[in-house]
């Protein structure tokens, strides 16, 4: 046993140490995400009897405008998300100097990532309350009426996305300050002797050793964006009339409520597809890059 | 490919297989609870939200405990996760008995087998003799698969209060209805709260129009999918509809709230009135409570008799249940007119027998009386019609309400989405 042991142990110990992970990772991901592709194939109502349909739950997708209305919500929140990353930088920039009382500015900032997402869902609806809320006594002060975000077809969803945006500013943040911490003193000691200061060093020297920090928080925040689904339940649960759905919700309320599990799987796949293509273009990124770094 | 997949759903199953038992597990209470005994075991599965019922559902389990010796189990759940947990309890590791609503919503069940037929239980007790019409609410047909519990009738609700101080008496014709919206813009309300958030208020606008308008045969006709969304019969609903949204009748940005908010405005004096089931109290204060009272939705067209939406709540016993006798017996106990009179009256609702003891609530005893004036029931748009249907056309009563003049496209795509659901 012991010799056994030893002969082995160069690809038994790798192997016992990632069955776990794989395990769970087969299980929870894959075998899920395959029986969802073959579920989307089928007319489905969750309990009964499964009907092959074959592509015909895509084919009514391709047809369907409240899918288009999910996808187009899905890029809004893609590119309103794309402001976290930058903001998040500079952010961490401001709360990372040496100044009394920035440990407490840095935990103010920090607080949205601690709250649930839905908290910061049921807050920011009340913010947008147009009867009582915090936005109309903003604009109550200039003698005007804050607008019903939540009940605009045109306005919703940025309003969803901008409450979604607060704690992943917040995330990005707190990327960049570890970030922040971990840069060479060597580099920026030379910098200065050369004279770079201020933008110039943020520009020649801080922000390149940034570069693998910055591809994480913008891949997480992309990921954030996609799967994006409990603050638009939250807030609005779609609406008003389905205008601030997202595919995640609307995969939610096929297969919950109008008990359209194929369906519901078959908008499920497109997401995933999306996301998925997604992945591998990052994954090419960061191959890329960790082998020019060597 | 298809022998990997058959192994995958297979573990699947297993999986579900699983959960199932681990739910009938706790469901059972008491794991080491010796498996003689369990003959003699009744579980529940309740979906109560109001502490009074859960209550008063423990105290009559242990009442029944003490008079039969058979063990009774109440395993609560969450009223909404109930909603999607029933689908899967049904069909592996049902309890003995589970609360449920009536109409469409058990039909789905009923004609997949997972309710059990229990006409028994009503020939046996002689349910028929005190239930009347809210029989039919349960059955399917000629059997009856469950007994119907609280009900609630749907109407006007307003402030005695605020109606007094304004001189106003509720509306009873289409004439009324305009000039008392006047009468209540004028005083600075909103003639109608409603909150759309959760749609299915719109939904209950649209019932109380077309019941109005087309009366109840063709009203069931529409949810059964029998009558296009374009059909010309439909058609005054929306134009009368129309002109109560052009004339600011309902209450402004009415899809980023519930019906909660909505319900306090009317308790704030902001809104006249509002269409709602009797637990619009919940939104009152104790000491205005007094003050609310109900009124039926005005007559539209002279002539058509008074249809009411009277949506039931019902108690079932599952097909796989393994104690089916046993469940009988208990719900014959829980049914008794004192016991059912006392777990209804902690939540408001009406009881469906007539000889329960009169309730306490004058709004409970108004709506008992406004019942008897009614000549047939509906349930409420969500649980008359096919759940798909329901989600769609709850959608689009909503647009139409914030966005009147996109009315002919969203017909269209009710049209569609019925088309594809009855064919």
């Amino acid at each position: 046993m012991h010799r056994f042991w030893r002969r082995n142990r160069h690809w038994l110990t790798p192997t016992l140490f990632l069955l776990p992970g794989l395990i769970l990772f087969s299980m929870v991901i894959l075998a899920a995400s395959a029986e969802t592709v073959w579920i989307s194939l089928h007319e489905w109502d969750g309990i009964g009897a499964k009907t092959w349909v074959g592509l015909a739950n895509y084919a009514e997708l391709a047809d369907d405008p409240q899918f288009y209305v999910s996808l187009k919500n899905n890029i809004i929140w893609l590119l309103i998300f794309m402001l976290a990353p930058p903001m998040g930088l500079a952010l961490a920039l401001i709360v990372n100097q040496q100044i009394r009382g920035m440990r407490i500015l840095k935990s103010l900032f920090f607080v949205p990532l601690v709250l649930a997402t839905v908290t910061v869902g049921v807050v920011f609806g009340w913010v947008y309350d147009p009867t009582y809320g915090l936005l109309q006594l903003i604009f109550g002060l200039f003698g005007a009426t804050a607008p019903a975000l939540l009940s605009d077809e045109n306005f919703a969803t940025f309003a969803v996305a901008a409450a979604a945006l607060w704690p992943q500013i917040a995330f990005c943040m707190v990327l960049f300050l570890a970030g922040l911490n971990n840069l060479n003193e060597d580099l920026i000691g030379a910098g200065r002797v050369d004279g770079a200061r201020g933008w110039r060093m943020l520009r020649h020297v801080v922000l390149p050793q940034l570069s693998q920090v910055g591809f994480i928080a913008i891949a997480v925040t992309v990921i954030g964006a996609l799967r994006s689904f409990d603050m638009v339940a939250v807030m609005t649960t779609g609406g008003p009339y389905g205008s601030s759905t997202v595919l995640a919700y609307q995969m939610y309320e096929e297969s919950i409520f109008s008990y359209r599990f194929g369906y519901g799987a078959a908008i499920a796949t497109v997401l995933f597809v999306i996301m998925i293509s997604f992945i591998a273009w990052y994954l090419h990124g960061l191959i890329k890059a960790e082998r020019s770094n060597a | 490919m298809t022998n990997a997949l058959a192994g995958l759903r297979t573990t699947r199953r297993r999986f579900i297989k699983g959960t199932g038992a681990a739910i009938a597990a706790s469901a059972a209470g008491n794991l080491c609870f010796p498996a003689l005994a369990q003959a003699q075991e009744i579980t529940i599965i309740s979906n109560l939200s109001n502490v009074g019922q859960r209550d008063i559902l423990h105290r009559l389990a242990a009442e029944y405990e003490a008079k039969s010796g058979a063990k009774v189990t109440i395993n609560n759940m969450d009223h909404e996760a109930h909603k999607t947990a029933i689908r899967s309890y049904l069909v592996v590791g049902a309890p003995d008995i589970c609360f449920w609503f009536s109409g469409n919503r058990m039909k789905a069940f009923v004609n997949k087998g997972l309710f059990d037929d229990i006409s028994d239980l009503f020939a046996r007790e002689n349910y028929k003799n005190v239930l009347g019409a809210t029989t039919n609410a349960v059955t399917v047909g000629d059997k009856q698969y469950g007994l119907p519990m609280g009900g609630l009738l749907w109407g006007l609700f307003y402030r005695k209060d605020v109606f007094a101080e304004h001189n106003w008496t509720p509306p009873k014709t289409w004439t009324d209805f305009l000039a008392f919206g006047e009468a209540a813009k004028s005083a600075s309300m909103i003639p109608m709260s409603i909150g759309t958030k959760e749609l299915w208020p719109a939904g209950g606008w649209f019932d109380h129009m077309n019941l109005r308008i087309n009366g109840l045969d063709k009203h069931i006709a529409l949810m059964d999918g029998k009558v296009q969304y374009t059909d010309p019969m439909l058609t005054p609903i929306f134009d009368k509809w129309n002109d109560l949204i052009k004339a600011g009748f309902f209450s402004p940005n009415h899809s980023s709230f519930g019906w909660e908010q909505a319900g306090a405005a009317l308790a704030q004096k902001k809104a006249a009135m509002m269409d709602l089931g009797g637990f619009v109290r919940s939104a009152f204060s104790e000491a205005d409570i007094p003050q609310l009272a109900y009124a039926p939705f005005p007559e539209l067209v002279p002539g058509v008799a008074r249809y009411e939406d009277f949506s039931v709540n019902s108690v079932h016993v599952p097909a796989n249940a393994k104690n089916k006798q046993g469940a009988r017996d208990f719900l014959a106990y829980f049914y008794k007119p004192e016991n059912l009179g006392a777990f209804l009256a902690a939540e408001g609702a009406i009881p469906p027998r007539n000889d329960c003891p009169p309730s306490k609530d004058p709004l409970v005893n108004a709506a008992v009386e406004e019942l008897k004036k009614v000549v047939g029931t509906s349930q409420y748009y969500d649980r008359d019609t096919d759940p798909d249907m329901a989600q769609e056309g709850m959608t689009g009563l909503q647009e139409f309400m914030v966005k009147p003049e996109r009315r002919d496209q969203i017909l269209e795509r009710l049209e569609k989405t019925r088309k594809r659901i009855f064919g």
